[in-house]
């Protein structure tokens, strides 16, 4: 049994639509991890409220697409209202990391980190609580995910397309696309811009940086509120996604993976996140296709992630790219 | 006329008072040389002009201007540039990098380049590579270079020499005698040979307090004056 499901899983069609498959879940757990690791390797802040912040992003992108589509908007619309919303969900979610950083993380950069994984922590419980309260007054289901948000989806999207012998779904080639965007973007701004250099040396030694006449204060705000800012924009693309979906149980879903991520790339390294992302994600779409299609145990795809977790804390506790301390201010 | 001055500047790390009231001034153009055994404030008295250990007591004026409270990057940003004891380069930037970092205004990058290449070639060469890959006298050279780049009025120089080779020595001594045509220095430096050789005064610091001050003309490296406070 085992052999006939290596020899089918070897298959041109299978094996191309695993791989398919695995750079979608690449692209979106690279897209959920990246702010996270910005904020992390330059500020050393560990930020629990990751989460809570893409599930807003989720609401946020999902209100936006429900306020402005209706069942006769043509599917190009939709997408260029999509589009439109990932851009305001970015720009709403960073406004509010940049209020975050100053008013209650500042004052915490000189205490031991637990102060700020605490706060973030408490940070999470207070945005879930108010989106539940927000739920409620507009008659939502928090648990499930938001079905008039999902409804919003060009039909398109919901359709296989063939390269080839390979059937792949449109919405994977979508979010490949998006992934890859939202790498080369950050790429781009980290390593072309003047702003990106600084955020670089900044987090090497923020106070050589400051000596070289660097307000790396600012820099963290900035770097915080791009980071929130990512957390939203991926929330709007979880929206859209049947397995995601806009709901509060996603906060603590895409935190998980978002740190498994970051941790197994390197704390703070974003080659690492976007080398881990392509490493958790292929393993997650080659588990998910065994055990699918020879075990017959839908619950261990999530486990193996671990796995891949704990395999890397044992033999490189570092991570694929990481260096030993990152941050500090 | 004094560019920087210090008065009556006390410093702590927690509870240790390192600095008991450091008197110094600083005037335009000069070299001074800072000099004193291993722990007895150099060091902090650079942290603390630059406001990265600010003092508890006493003024620092630069141009006549207090930098207390200032941040460091405000006090960077009226002219003083550091050059770090320990060279803190950002090893994974290029050496490119590190010297565009030090560079505030983006229409001065080509300037900057040109200055820190025609004074060190050999960071021409490596200016692709990561800094931290650099051999310890080329990064030396690469935390003199992003002093220089900066536009600074006055340079804070910590311990340049310090684990170099002679050969290295000679090269960094002649870049930072270049330096000094265009920039006032204030410079920590264990090589009192060097130290003298670069500097037009001198002021000799012990237990946090300022105990002896001249003009290095008049002295030599084996004086009394050094011997007393500087030998182990």
């Amino acid at each position: 049994m085992i052999l006939e499901a290596l020899a089918d899983f070897l298959t041109v069609s299978e094996l191309g639509g695993v791989v398919v498959n695995g750079l979608a879940k690449s692209a979106l757990y690279v897209m959920i991890a990246s702010g996270l690791t910005l904020i992390f390797g330059l500020m050393g802040v560990l930020n629990f409220a990751h989460g809570s912040l893409t599930m807003v992003g989720a609401y946020l992108g999902g209100l936006l697409m429900v306020v402005t589509v209706s069942g006769g908007t043509p599917p190009l619309t939709r997408l260029a209202l999509f589009f439109v919303a990932v851009v305001v969900a970015f720009a709403l979610l960073s406004v509010l990391g940049g209020a975050i950083e100053t008013t209650i993380i500042r004052p915490l950069y000189d205490r031991p980190p637990i102060y700020q994984i605490l706060l973030t922590f408490g940070l999470t419980l207070v945005i879930e609580e108010v989106v539940r309260i927000v739920l409620d007054v507009y008659g939502l289901q928090p648990i499930s995910d938001w079905q008039a948000a999902l409804a919003t989806k060009p039909q398109f999207l919901r359709e296989p397309v063939a390269l080839g012998p390979v059937s792949v779904g449109w919405m994977a080639m979508f979010q490949i696309l998006l992934g890859t965007l939202t790498v080369a973007g950050i790429w781009a701004f980290l390593t072309k811009t003047r702003y990106g250099l600084y955020i670089r040396a900044g987090s090497e030694d923020a106070e050589m940086a400051s000596a070289l006449g660097i307000d790396v204060r600012q820099v963290f705000t900035v770097v915080f509120a791009l980071g929130i800012g990512l957390a939203g924009a991926a929330g709007t693309l979880l929206m859209w996604d049947p397995t995601w979906g806009a709901s509060v149980p996603l906060a603590a879903e895409t935190l998980l993976p978002a740190f498994i991520v970051v941790i197994v790339g390197g704390l703070g390294t974003f080659r690492g996140t976007v080398v881990a992302a392509l490493v958790v994600g292929m393993t997650d779409a080659v588990t998910t296709w065994w055990f699918q299609n020879a075990i017959e145990f839908t619950g261990l795809p999530e486990l193996v992630l671990f796995l891949v977790l704990v395999v890397t804390l044992i033999v490189r506790p570092q991570g694929l790219f990481g260096v030993e301390e990152v941050g500090g201010h | 006329m004094s560019v920087l001055e210090l008065a009556g500047v006390h410093t702590y790390y927690g509870d240790s008072h390192i600095l008991e009231g450091v008197d110094l001034d600083v005037s335009e153009g000069e070299v001074v040389a800072l000099a004193g055994r291993n722990g007895v404030g150099k060091t902090t008295t650079l942290r603390t002009i630059l406001q990265l250990t600010p003092p508890r007591e006493g003024e620092i004026t630069f141009r006549g201007e207090s930098l207390v409270g200032l941040e460091t990057h405000d006090v960077a940003a009226r002219g003083l540039g550091w050059i770090p004891e320990d060279r803190r380069i950002f090893g994974q930037l290029t050496v490119e990098e590190n010297l565009r970092a030090a560079i505030p205004e983006p229409g001065d990058v080509a300037a900057g380049l040109d200055l820190a290449f025609e004074s060190f070639p050999i960071l021409e060469e490596r200016r692709g590579q990561d800094a931290g890959t650099l051999s310890g006298g080329q990064q030396q050279m690469l935390a003199i270079a992003r002093g220089l780049v900066g536009d600074n009025d006055l340079l804070l120089v910590d311990e340049p020499s310090e684990g170099l080779a002679p050969q290295i020595v000679a090269d960094v001594a002649e870049a930072l005698s270049r330096a000094s045509e265009d920039v006032t220095m204030l410079l920590v430096e264990q090589n009192l040979p060097l130290a003298l050789d670069l500097a037009d005064r001198f002021y000799i610091l012990d237990k946090g307090r300022v105990v002896d001050e001249g003009e290095t003309a008049a002295v030599s490296a084996d004086d009394e004056r050094f011997r007393r406070y500087l030998s182990a």
